[in-house]
């Protein structure tokens, strides 16, 4: 049996608050008889320590929304409502639900699991209009989640070929190309804003554990990475090869940003940077209209593997009215499959990638894997504000957290993500992420089966 | 109609205060002249004698904006215009898309009085999901047939193979999902089953055993048959009307059955035969059923152990599930209970809940439609679960090709659930519904909650009758399958008068 993956969460709390979504007031009626702090589950109502004649203000950071206070308190004293905090954070598709589910996932590497049944809306946008299928009774090879030591994440990255071909005497003759093997269909693809050290190395530092990549611009690559560069994709454009051969070297990927030039001559591209490395090549195309014929070219051409990035929340970039990344994935996997080349080529997508859910469905419209970058922000006290546009804040003093702290949150999120994804394709009864891939079978799209339905009765 | 055993009480709130929509703001200029208490006839206002100042204002007693229409609106008559009405942000705390505030409010109130509310200012009969129930609106004929109310019946058969196995018939299409005990608490359990005993209707006992308490409303349990086999026995198999296979469950489909640690106390563990503390899974799936050849061989063994008893084979909503249905019916169920994707749990992972298979507005479409066509609909019997909320989610249901549902949340938000979704871990549930902490499990009794269930039924039976009357029916039975009684506000584009609702 080959050594089977593991990952190691750890619980890793940070002394800091987040985002809290509820809010209670102890109104001045309150005759401090300590009826919520005997009803509280939680202790979040206990009598003052500076004064225990008194109520403390409530620990709102505890409360679970149970309204045992609210309504058992005799002189209905307590009032609660949601946290401005809470309501002002996020946005449309960064929900703050969302953010507090990450921060969590960070902090202990759990998949989050509740009790009652599903809360959100019917169906929405993107990503979230799409359900998984999962498979009842007849099929042989499952184990649901209890057979999870046997299903495996890893997805390769690199150039396939069609078919095998054999000589006269049987011998292969077809040149196999190299691929590099992930464990999970995520890699890390460092974020645009300006980070401290400690974030950067510990990005690389999880990568490296959790056996995947970060992919960084090569400006920010410095000696002190050099350990690691087994686990970094140098990200940059063709004019900068020349300038980083010393980088490229080391390098098992290189990311090559995508111009309307490269396609005039791919071959040199590739013959250069084969020269200083043997390194697999990524090229990456910011998703535009018409980005599946960009995509399919490339392939063509010869590109091993195309990475196709979307803004924050996953839209085309630059057309906030564009297709979401779901739907771009789906065009992309047709239009390859269309033109009988799929196979051949890796595809990498990123942006809106904000919960594991994402990764595996991502991976059903047809992505080979996915890159993250918010997420691991998030599990670090980074709030987003959507509105008015993209704004990010840091916690105080985030610089200062030791790097071994803020690698084992990273863990811990890919852990539970992990987990997660075991968990879809438990019950999807997939054995293998790489058969996740365009497996639309095994997913139901909210217009296609709406319109079946309902469509045809009404 | 109902059966004789139905009897209404009012079983108010245990709790001093409920959950207020309004919120009453009393300013500064209150001179404490005790007006607004003699002029609400709600109690909202309280002035009490002796005492120099009027009291908070009870904020949940009052009826909102609809009372500035009448002429003892507090608001109004207040000689000093201190009082001010407007939404209280409490109400955005409790609920969510599925089953807001209002819905949860409604039902609070149908367990209180045992009928349908008279607020006009709660809609209580459809959520804020935007999508599968809450989009379809009913279309109600014009001139109806003219039918009195008690002409008609809410009952439906349950086995309808003329097998020779027992012919049982509910009396309102409706009964209780598997809760175990371990999930819930004893009360809970024990109110369900007497409820569905009063109802002449079933609940069943959810995978985690038969505890004794249940015997005396052994005629209306369903014994549960899941993966972990929990407190399956021959004398649970032969002592019930109906065994009920769980293939899989709708929250959380293909990942079998979690009762994390903390809950697994002494009683829990005693009834399941395992070691307390430790956490306790059902594996998914069957490891002997791999094929539907095997899931005969199931219902073989039941039909043996038992002869008399009919079989249910719950399922959850894959793709698939119409051939599921079908493969349900040639291996001799009696029941194919499918259970969509949006219901409820005592602990599931959040990615299965939300992600896992459809929901099941377009299962119940999909396995009628299949059943119909294999000419079998008529021999057996179709009953969904999985996000039926409401009285009307109910005949929604049943239009689109069900027989009858269960519900689950509905009845748990009788007992004055919140859904605040705490049910899985610690002590569990903080309203003593869904724990079996010894002082949390401790917090109502059954007397109680079984009339809050009797009323919760009532009401949607009231609700199901008025339906009938509207569309001129008799029976419930004549409902199925009924897709034309329906619109989608999608979809739909008529423009005759003649349909709300």
């Amino acid at each position: 049996m080959p050594k089977k993956y593991h990952i190691h969460p750890k619980a890793t709390p940070l002394e800091m608050d987040y985002i809290y979504k509820f809010k209670i007031v102890r109104g001045d009626n309150c005759i401090n008889c300590g009826k919520c702090s005997k009803v509280c589950i939680y202790l979040a109502h206990k009598r003052s320590e500076a004064d225990p004649r008194i109520m403390a203000d409530p620990n709102t950071a505890v409360c679970r929304n149970c309204f045992r206070c609210i309504q058992e308190c005799p002189r209905g004293a307590l009032e609660k409502s949601l946290d401005k905090g809470f309501v002002n954070t996020g946005g449309a598709y960064w929900k703050p639900d969302m953010l507090i589910s990450l921060y969590k996932q960070a902090e202990d590497g759990n998949v989050p699991v509740s009790g009652a049944g599903y809360r959100g809306p019917f169906t929405g946008t993107g990503f979230d209009s799409m359900w998984t299928d999962m498979s009842e009774i007849v099929r042989p090879t499952r184990d649901g989640i209890h057979g999870r030591e046997y299903i495996s994440t890893s997805v390769d990255l690199g150039r396939k070929l069609n078919h095998l071909a054999f000589g006269a005497e049987g011998q292969l003759i077809s040149k196999v190309p190299d691929t590099v093997d992930v464990s999970l269909p995520i890699l890390f693809d460092m974020p645009a804003e300006n980070l401290s050290s400690n974030i950067k190395l510990a990005m690389i530092k999880a990568a490296t554990e959790l056996n995947t990549f970060v992919i960084m611009p090569v400006a920010d690559i410095t000696n002190e990475f050099e350990k690691h560069s087994g686990n970094i994709i140098p990200r940059l454009t063709a004019a900068e090869i020349d300038g980083h051969k010393d980088v490229l070297k080391n390098a098992r990927i290189v990311s090559v940003e995508y111009d309307a030039a490269l396609l005039k001559d791919f071959a040199g591209l590739k013959e250069k940077i084969k020269k200083i490395s043997s390194a697999l090549t990524i090229i990456r195309i910011p998703a535009s209209k018409d980005v599946e014929q960009t995509a399919v070219k490339l392939a063509h051409a010869g590109a091993e593997i195309i990475h196709i990035t979307t803004d924050y929340r996953g839209q085309e970039l630059n057309n906030p009215s564009g297709r979401h990344l779901k739907d771009i994935i789906r065009a992309v996997h047709l239009k390859l499959v269309e033109d009988q080349i799929r196979d051949e080529t890796t595809i990498i997508v990123s942006g809106g990638i904000g919960a594991a859910e994402h990764v595996a469905k991502a991976m059903l419209c047809g992505a080979d894997l996915t890159a993250i970058d918010l997420p691991l922000l998030i599990g670090l006290g980074v709030r987003i504000f959507e509105e008015q546009e993209k704004y990010l804040v840091f916690p105080d003093g985030l610089a200062k957290i030791p790097t071994p702290i803020i690698t084992q949150r990273m863990i811990n999120l890919i852990s539970a993500w992990h987990s997660q994804i075991l968990e879809m394709m438990g019950a999807m009864g997939i054995r293998e992420a790489r058969r996740l891939r365009g497996e639309s079978g095994r997913a139901i799209f909210f217009e296609e089966i709406d319109k079946d339905t309902f469509g045809k009765l009404f | 109609m109902k059966p004789s055993t139905v009897n209404i009480k009012r079983a108010p709130s245990r709790f001093k205060h409920q959950v207020p929509k309004y919120k009453i703001t009393r300013s500064d200029d209150c001179i404490n002249c005790g007006t607004c208490a003699k002029t609400c006839p709600y109690g909202v206002h309280e002035r009490v004698e002796g005492h120099n100042k009027m009291k908070r204002p009870i904020d949940y007693k009052c009826i909102g904006f609809e009372c500035q229409n009448k002429d003892f609106c507090c608001v109004a008559k207040c000689p000093r215009k201190a009082l001010s009405l407007s939404l209280n942000p409490m109400y955005a705390t409790l609920g969510d898309y599925r089953w807001t505030a209002d819905m949860i409010t409604g039902t609070w109130i149908m367990a209180e009085t045992g009928l349908p509310p008279e607020r006009k200012d709660i809609e209580y009969n459809i959520g804020n999901s935007g999508g599968g129930f809450d989009k379809l609106r009913f279309k109600f004929p014009a001139h109806p047939k003219k039918v009195n109310k008690s002409e008609i019946s809410t009952e439906i058969p349950l086995n309808r193979r003329n097998d020779g196995r027992a012919d049982v018939v509910i009396s309102t299409p409706v009964y209780g999902g598997g809760m175990s005990f371990g999930s819930v608490s004893l009360p809970t359990m024990v109110s369900k089953a007497h409820n569905a005993t009063i109802w002449n209707t079933f609940t069943c006992t959810g995978e985690g055993g038969y505890p004794d308490n249940l015997m005396p409303y052994s005629d209306h349990v369903i014994t549960q048959i899941a993966t972990g086999l929990f407190g399956v026995r021959e004398e649970t198999i032969q002592r019930v009307k109906i065994v009920e296979f769980k293939y899989a469950q709708g929250a959380k489909p293909g990942l079998g059955g979690h009762l994390l640690g903390e809950k697994n106390t002494e009683s829990v563990a005693k009834m399941r035969e395992a070691v307390k503390g430790t956490s306790l899974f059902s594996p998914f799936p069957f490891h002997s059923v791999y094929s539907i050849e095997d899931h005969k061989k199931h219902i073989d063994w039941i039909k043996e152990v038992n002869p008399n008893a009919l079989i249910s084979v719950k399922v959850s909503t894959p793709n698939d599930v119409d051939m599921v249905a079908v493969g349900s019916y040639y291996a001799g169920a009696h029941i194919i209970h499918i259970d969509g994707g949006y219901g409820g749990t005592g602990a599931a992972p959040d990615i299965a809940k939300k992600n896992i298979a459809m929901p099941i507005e377009y299962a119940i479409t999909k396995v009628h439609k299949f059943l119909k066509d294999e000419g079998v609909r008529d021999a057996i019997t179709l009953i969904a679960s999985g996000g039926i909320r409401t009285a009307h989610d109910l005949a929604k249901a049943i239009c689109l090709g069900a027989d009858g549902v269960v519900i689950g949340t509905a009845e748990l938000v009788s007992l004055e659930c919140v859904r605040c979704g705490n049910c899985e871990s610690g002590r569990g549930c903080a309203r003593g519904i869904a724990s079996t902490d010894s002082e949390l499990a401790d917090l109502f009794n059954e007397e109680w909650a079984t009339q809050r269930l009797t009323n919760m039924y009532n009401a949607w039976n009231v609700q199901l009758v008025e339906l009938l009357q509207k569309f001129g029916m008799h029976s419930v039975k004549e409902l199925v399958g009924r897709t034309d009684l329906l619109k989608h506000i999608d979809y739909s584009h008529e423009t005759e008068l003649d349909h709300n609702g």
